[in-house]
């Protein structure tokens, strides 16, 4: 929980026809990082391993299948998951096999519902046409069997109309108007047959939109249309029943279509994995880390797939020359349980700890959770926190951690909603187990002070520990090292001393004077001593002071003391903690004197419980925004910047879970 | 309503003048810069098109010319450049306008360039061409021009562009059109749609106008400018087209003054320029009594614009009508310049080019 999982380098040297077997047993495994050749000295080498390309192209084809299908038959709902890794040369065979059933089951059923949808858009089709000549009650039969006439039914735009008439002054014609559609007229053109030219001409240049019937329909444009729509609901009928066809298709095949579609991304995600391998010859080389804790496992069933045929060694991280140097970075595994697993996005949105670091999330997780139940103490707030963090959970499952910290922080807040006696800003149901914020505001203030002062002194000792296990000894008399942490602790003494007996004795203020005397001044010179001793390791004879020591000495001096500044300032930006619990009690009193005032002016004791509960719905989105916002830069920047240097490298695992 | 009283009267004229006194002043210092007599005289003569060019850089054209020093420019490039003073001055005058409906107007006669570069647009479309190949083919509209061009240029097809101008009078009348595209396969109904709904919108903003001098005023000259406008289509649809008497007709433009559909019917039946003639009303029939020729109709038509502008200018000031004269004025000067280019590129003589241009470059002064 307080470090990284331990990692060990992992080599295996196998041959090539033994490479898919390697793989599906490491895919199994996922836990492993693995290392680009590139990084390595075979890369620099020029010996990277190739991609089967061939077999990815088809990998690839089968993927488009699949995913074709499966927008056919749209099974719903989450992946089965993969029991058994497959080996992509093998499976390929297998998963074709699959696909091609199930395409050809699916095949007909598909075939027929596109048919019927396009029948049903062109009866669609026709159907509005026909409603557009419905009022001109007119016989398509006798139309058709017009012997001297010739008809066009077609919208044109109604600024045309006049113009069309005008055009067609010297031939026989007449132009029925038989109803209106977004601004076009529905017309009904009619003229002599040997003036169908002229008519068809002018109708072009008025931008006709003609309503062409297909041929071969009879009857009034009544009885059609009655015909048509009963055969509308037939097609749609059909569809309907073609419907149930898909969901048995759905049922029988969905999820193992799914599954096999996982296969496939698995085997490809393998395949290209291969793209980080070394390769001499008809050997592959691959290195990643892994868990120390699953080696032992892995080694064995690599070696019982390959029936001996290769090589699997181990090298501890502290024995790699390139880690030591700081070339190749260990990748970084967290560790932690699931209630604290969520704030480790809130950790790397910071920075990723390195591998030699302290991991940080537990304390980020119980001084977030602190600090924001302080802030926003309430029951019914953290009740309702509690129950949309519960929702998030359940229902998005993308956002599955936000919704975790959210339950969490509602916890916290429930917690201290208890000891502030306060529900929905009500604070005479139930007395406070500790305080009211508002009536002892001194002494909140204080506390959340010493808060600031325990999860300051905490970030000082993570950084000794880590400065003690990273071997960075200078560190320790820097302002940032153990002379600072001294020194702010004298000073944390010297408060809680006064506060306490109202007066500090003069043997406590010459001791004070002197330690804090001795440890600024070994703060300030240890730069320029250490620059000092470099010189004489590395300079010239002779040389014995190093260039710009005055410059170094005076950087030094104005380094010490706007650290010692930012303690006292990152000390008392923790009062806020307090500032916000009181503005979150003062927004309540805002509202209850609102809904009184509301109470009053209406008479009734509906717009007061209105009031309330809008009232309480933004206190909720605005303090708790804002006060998750305040504990995010509390903890980031007087916490983490302690001791947190970050630049490590995020552990990558082979196969990435969709 | 018809003021009856002095007082009324002297009030609406007073209050035209503090809505107009402005704008026109713009109007007027804008007008300064036409051509004048020795500009026209010198352009004429000038030997050769590099020498065209460097006279044309001494008058108000020259601020819109390109750097001269090395290369003698495309003309077909050149022509749209020139056209720049001219939508700047669209854009001078819009904003001096006060009024919403005024510049409704304005931007209803500006748009008939935003439909050239839509134009442009649909046949680079239909041909497959990239914007930058006919870049040099469209007007520099500048701000004034509100239309969506990114968007425009990335449709795949003139239906997506008629969904894009979906709330502009462009879209709707491409929506319309786009059926005939599809039965005809190719370009001519949507490029005709574009150009009707210009004068459609031109006629409604005239309508919309709320002064009755200003309604007067504007009738009074776009009138006239469409039937010019109509006479000049009938003549090219029949003749260079080869189109039927129903098609010209369908295609003729709302908003004419003197010519009615009866008019435009007959003018497109006429078998000859004498029976065309005849056919025209006799105000517009005294002003083309001396063409001879087919080509020889919008010079005419052109000279008498200009004498109806000219005394417009003349008249009362205070209405909208001196901005519409203003631009269309313009606009004739600069076809006339751009036939003048055309002609010095082709390195035809003085005499031959005054015979294609309007009576106002051959010495004959109008204004």
């Amino acid at each position: 929980m307080f470090r990284p999982v331990k990692l060990t380098r992992l080599t295996v040297q196998v041959p090539e026809d033994q490479i898919s077997a390697v793989m599906a047993v490491l895919g199994d495994f996922r836990l492993l990082h693995l290392i680009r050749v590139e990084e390595t000295h075979l890369g620099h080498l020029g010996y990277v391993a190739h991609i089967d390309t061939s077999l990815l192209e088809h990998y690839d084809r089968l993927l488009a299948r699949a995913n074709r299908l499966l927008r056919e038959i749209g099974p719903a709902g989450p992946s089965p998951g993969i029991r058994k890794v497959p080996r992509p040369d093998k499976a390929v065979f297998r998963l074709e096999e699959e696909l091609a059933h199930i395409e050809k089951e699916a095949l007909e059923p598909l075939e027929r519902e596109k048919k019927a949808k396009n029948a049903i858009s062109e009866h669609e089709a026709l159907i509005a046409k026909l409603q557009l000549l419905e009022p001109a009650k007119i016989d398509l039969d006798r139309l058709h069997d017009l012997k001297y006439v010739t008809w066009r039914a077609g919208l044109i735009p109604e600024e045309n109309l006049n113009k069309l008439e005008q055009s067609l002054v010297d031939t026989h014609h007449t132009l029925i108007p038989v109803g209106r559609k977004e601004r076009r007229v529905v017309l009904l053109a009619m003229s002599l047959k040997e003036d169908e030219e002229a008519l068809l001409r002018a109708l072009k240049s008025a931008f006709c939109d003609p309503l062409e019937l297909p041929p071969g329909i009879h009857g009034t444009i009544e009885k059609v249309l009655d015909r048509k729509s009963s055969e509308l609901e037939h097609l749609k009928t059909k569809l309907t029943g073609l419907d149930t066809e898909w969901a048995e298709l759905t049922q029988k095949y969905g999820t193992r279509l799914k599954s096999l579609r996982e296969e496939i991304l698995l085997a490809m995600q393998l395949l290209k994995a291969q793209a980080k391998f070394g390769q001499i010859d008809h050997t592959y080389l691959l290195t990643g880390w892994i868990p120390i804790a699953l080696f032992e496992e892995l080694k064995k069933r690599i070696i019982k797939v390959t029936s001996g045929k290769v090589l699997v060694d181990q090298v501890d991280p502290e024995d790699i020359k390139e880690v030591r140097s700081g070339i190749l970075k260990i990748p970084i595994l967290f560790n932690n349980p699931m209630l604290i697993r969520p704030f480790e996005r809130l950790t790397t949105l910071y920075g990723t700890p390195s591998y030699e670091e302290m991991e940080p999330t537990v304390f980020l997780a119980v001084s977030f959770l602190l600090l924001f139940g302080m802030m926003f103490g309430d029951m019914g707030h953290g009740a309702v926190l509690c129950g949309i963090g519960y929702y998030v959970f359940r229902k998005m499952y993308r956002y599955i951690d936000y919704g975790i910290i959210l339950m969490e922080c509602g916890v916290s807040s429930m917690i201290f909603g208890l000891l502030y006696g306060s529900v929905f800003g009500m604070e005479n149901l139930f007395p406070a187990l500790w305080m009211h914020p508002m009536e002892e505001i001194n002494r909140f203030m204080v506390m959340s002070a010493f808060l600031g002062i325990g999860i300051i002194s905490l970030g000082l000792i993570l950084n000794l520990i880590n400065v003690i296990h990273q071997h960075r000894y200078g560190e320790l008399l820097s302002t940032s090292g153990l002379a600072g942490a001294l020194l702010y602790w004298l000073g944390v003494g010297l408060v809680v001393r006064y506060l306490l007996s109202g007066g500090l004795g003069p043997f406590e203020v010459i001791f004070a004077k002197v330690a804090a005397g001795a440890l600024i001044i070994l703060m300030i010179l240890q730069r320029p001593v250490r620059a000092v001793l470099a010189q004489r390791r590395t300079g010239k004879k002779g040389e014995r002071i190093p260039p710009g020591l005055g410059g170094t000495i005076l950087e030094s001096f104005i380094e010490v003391f706007d650290d010692l500044l930012r303690y006292l300032t990152n000390t008392v930006s923790f009062v806020r903690v307090a500032a916000f619990a009181l503005t979150h009690a003062g927004l309540f009193i805002a509202v209850f004197s609102l809904a009184d005032m509301v109470r009053g002016i209406h008479g009734g004791g509906l717009f007061y419980w209105v009031t309330l509960i809008i009232g309480n719905v933004f206190i909720i989105a605005l303090e708790g925004m804002v006060v998750s916002i305040q504990t995010i830069r509390l903890e980031y920047y007087e916490f983490f910047s302690k001791f947190f240097r970050g630049g490590g490298k995020p552990f990558q695992p082979l196969l990435e879970e969709e | 309503m018809v003021p009856k009283t002095r007082i009324a009267r002297t009030a609406i004229m007073i209050l035209a003048a503090a809505r107009y006194a402005y704008p026109n002043a713009k109007v007027r210092a804008l007008r300064s810069r036409r051509f004048t007599a020795q500009d026209r005289h010198f352009l004429l003569e000038t030997k050769d098109f590099s020498s065209f060019l460097a006279y044309l850089a001494t008058t108000p054209y020259g601020r819109v010319l390109p750097d001269l020093e090395d290369r003698i420019p495309d003309p077909g490039v050149l022509e749209r450049q020139l056209a720049r003073s001219l939508m700047e001055d669209y854009a001078k005058v819009t904003r001096s306008l006060r009024g919403q409906r005024e510049q409704e107007l304005v931007l209803a006669l500006f748009s008939r360039f935003e439909s050239e570069n839509l134009k442009v647009l649909l046949r680079a479309l239909f041909s497959g061409l990239e914007k930058q190949t006919v870049a040099h083919l469209l007007y520099p509209l500048g701000k004034l021009s509100t239309l969506p061009w990114d968007d425009l240029w990335a449709c795949n097809n003139p239906a997506e562009v008629a969904d894009l101008l979906i709330r502009n009078p462009f879209g709707q009348a491409l929506k319309h059109a786009i059926p005939q595209f599809n039965v005809q396969g190719r370009l001519f109904p949507l490029e005709m749609a574009l150009d009707l709904s210009c004068f459609q919108r031109l006629k409604q903003a005239i309508s919309g106008l709320r002064s009755r001098s200003d309604r007067k005023a504007a009738k009074r000259i776009l009138g006239p400018y469409v039937d010019m406008l109509n006479i000049s289509w009938v003549i090219r649809l029949k003749i260079h087209y080869g189109l039927s008497h129903e098609e010209i007709v369908n295609y003729s433009l709302s908003g004419g003054e003197l010519l009615t559909l009866s008019h435009l019917h007959r003018l497109a039946r006429a078998e000859d320029i004498s029976s065309f003639m005849e056919q025209i009303p006799r105000s517009i029939q005294k002003e083309v009594v001396e063409v001879r020729d087919w080509e020889d109709f919008h010079i005419y038509l052109e000279a008498w614009l200009l004498r109806l502008i000219a005394r417009l200018f003349a008249g009362p000031p205070f209405h909208i009508g001196i901005e519409i004269c203003f631009f269309l004025e313009k606009e004739m000067e600069l076809t006339s310049l751009i036939t003048l280019l055309e002609a010095k590129v082709q390195g035809l003589s003085p005499d031959k080019t005054v015979k294609k241009l309007p009576i106002q470059f051959s010495g004959v002064a109008h204004v």
